[in-house]
């Protein structure tokens, strides 16, 4: 007999939201993640004595109790948790900023709507259509890819708005670049525009203990520190994996949540690595100042989008980083949130990975400084000064992205081309997280639910 | 297990995997999913219950069997005589 029925490769939120489904309906698992701590590309890590998170500026898929069809309640009810005794705290408001334009959001999409109104008044009546044709696509039928540029061009005519509309949606959960798909574009329309952004109560180490409780709960076992060395395959089917320490463990069914390319060099599955290797990663400055410290208007927004250039350029830059575009996230700036010591400024910039990986380690550590004092200094430009009140500040790169996530080239939303059904050569190797097609914290959990309802469960 | 526990199992199995679950306006002859609004991962989840409790494998294309909560009993009532 195996050692396990289900061996999960990676703690992160696909990783543990799979592990609770088989651990609650009996099956004996094992969570191996290679760090010492959970949460995968949304973990934390202290310096000097403070918390500091790596992913979750905001979680998607705002929903109060009761709506049982939102997806943030379906995930609950799914992970046998209780959704009346979690206590979210919804954003404040957000921006899009454009050169000058500017377009307010929050967690109802009229306000959306009347901001576009009044930014432009001609075509209204466009996005409403849009909108509704939107909320009526389904995006969980399968299909061909279909491009959501052109889909908004043909609908709105507007090169600004489409882009200004994009670019949250880009940001936070597309790994192509340039374009996206249409389906991609609507769940994640729905996740920001119509359901809005949410922070859970306390961090995101409070988050996943709830998570990771719940899966020791119902029996599930995880080991830290437990990087994965190979996938041992025999006869066709998978036999179970090797620890980097040599160790052999056996399973019935292996999952792997490290993604595309890292699953192919684990399994030494026949496929190029290459063209699952996405291209979009992102370096992030975490700034702390004084709780005191004000710094007017745009510091009680939640996040703002801004672009700074003529064309929005959602790709690989050919720079360290680009700062023509990004994300400004305050995360305290949530309602009722209660202030921490420290406030916090995170400013994150596409960046690419090649020029960061020739880096020498001297140059690696000064370009590091060097470009966070960049980033820093364009997110200045739209929310006004304050370099000069940082009392901390720590950044992280594609590299430091793919060191503690083997997320391939450090691409946070993994490949451009998903595997969808989360099927490998191997009848009993699955693929859950970022690269079967979820994107987010959301995502990700129901995409490690998903596959092992379907392929583990029945 | 006579009818009556079979209907009882059924609702604690459906107020175990949704805490909002209202029982008070329930029609016994009417599908549970319109009434309760549960989506197929939460039937997955009633299939999942019986598995693991009563070891009692309902193939896919028996699922309709579960529609109804009288449809439940009846099509439970032969497999759990012994229970």
């Amino acid at each position: 007999m195996a050692d396990y029925q289900l061996i999960i490769i990676g703690g992160g939120l696909s990783g543990i939201a799979a592990g609770i489904r088989a651990a609650r309906f009996g099956r004996k698992t094992l969570i191996l993640e290679q760090h010492s701590l959970p949460g995968g590309l949304n973990s934390y890590y202290f310096r000097q004595g403070h918390l500091l998170e790596t992913g979750l500026h905001a979680m998607t898929n705002c929903a109060l109790p009761g709506d049982k069809r939102a997806p943030l309640n379906r995930l609950f009810r799914q992970l046998h948790l209780s959704r009346k005794q979690f206590v979210l705290r919804e954003q404040i408001g957000s921006e899009i900023r454009f050169s000058g334009r500017k377009l307010a959001f929050a967690n109802d999409c009229r306000l959306l709507e009347e901001e576009i109104a009044r930014e432009f008044p001609a075509v209204i009546d466009r996005f409403r259509l849009l909108r509704r044709e939107i909320l009526q696509y389904d995006p969980f039928q399968p299909g061909p890819w279909r491009s959501a540029r052109q889909f908004l061009a043909e609908r709105l005519g507007v090169p600004l708005l489409e882009d200004m509309l994009l670019l949250p949606l880009m940001i936070y959960g597309n790994a192509e670049e340039h374009d996206m798909d249409l389906g991609q574009f609507a769940i994640m329309f729905r996740a920001v525009f119509e359901e809005g952004f949410f922070r859970p109560v306390g961090t995101m180490r409070e988050f996943l203990e709830l998570l990771v409780n719940q899966y020791l709960h119902f029996g599930g076992a995880i080991r830290y520190r437990c990087p994965v060395a190979k996938i041992l395959v025999a006869h066709g089917r998978i036999q179970g994996v090797r620890l980097a320490d040599g160790e052999e463990l056996t399973a019935e069914a292996v999952l792997s949540t490290a993604g595309i390319p890292e699953t192919i060099r684990l399994s030494g599955w026949d496929l190029p690595q290459d063209p699952y290797c996405g291209r979009m990663s992102f370096m992030e400055t975490i700034a702390l100042l004084p709780s005191t410290y004000a710094g007017g208007r745009d510091w009680q927004q939640t996040i703002i989008f801004y672009h700074t250039g003529k064309q929005l350029r959602y790709q690989r830059p050919s720079t360290f980083i680009d700062t023509s575009w990004g994300v400004i996230c305050f995360p305290e700036n949530f309602q009722d949130q209660i202030p921490a010591e420290l406030r916090q400024v995170r400013v994150t910039n596409a960046a690419n990975y090649s020029l960061w990986k020739a880096l020498s380690t001297s140059e690696y550590l000064s370009g590091k400084e060097q470009w966070a004092t960049a980033s820093i200094r364009a997110s200045e430009e739209v929310i006004g000064p304050y370099q000069h009140a940082v009392v901390y500040r720590d950044s992280f790169t594609p590299l430091t992205i793919e060191r503690y996530t083997r997320k391939a080239h450090g691409a946070i939303y993994g490949s451009a081309v998903k595997i969808k059904d989360g099927v490998t050569p191997w009848p009993n190797l699955f693929i859950a997280g970022t690269d079967q097609g979820f994107l987010g914290i959301i995502g990700a959990m129901l995409s490690g639910i998903t596959v092992v309802n379907r392929h583990l469960l029945q | 297990m006579t009818r009556e526990e079979i209907k009882d199992v059924i609702l604690e199995i459906i107020a175990d995997i949704d805490e909002e679950a209202e029982f008070d306006q329930l029609d016994a002859n009417a599908p549970l999913r319109d009434q309760l609004d549960l989506d197929s991962m939460d039937f997955l989840d009633i299939v999942m219950e019986l598995r693991k409790r009563y070891k009692l494998q309902i193939p896919e294309d028996e699922y309709p069997e579960l529609a109804t909560l009288t449809s439940c009993v009846n099509y439970l009532e032969p497999k759990l005589k012994d229970v």
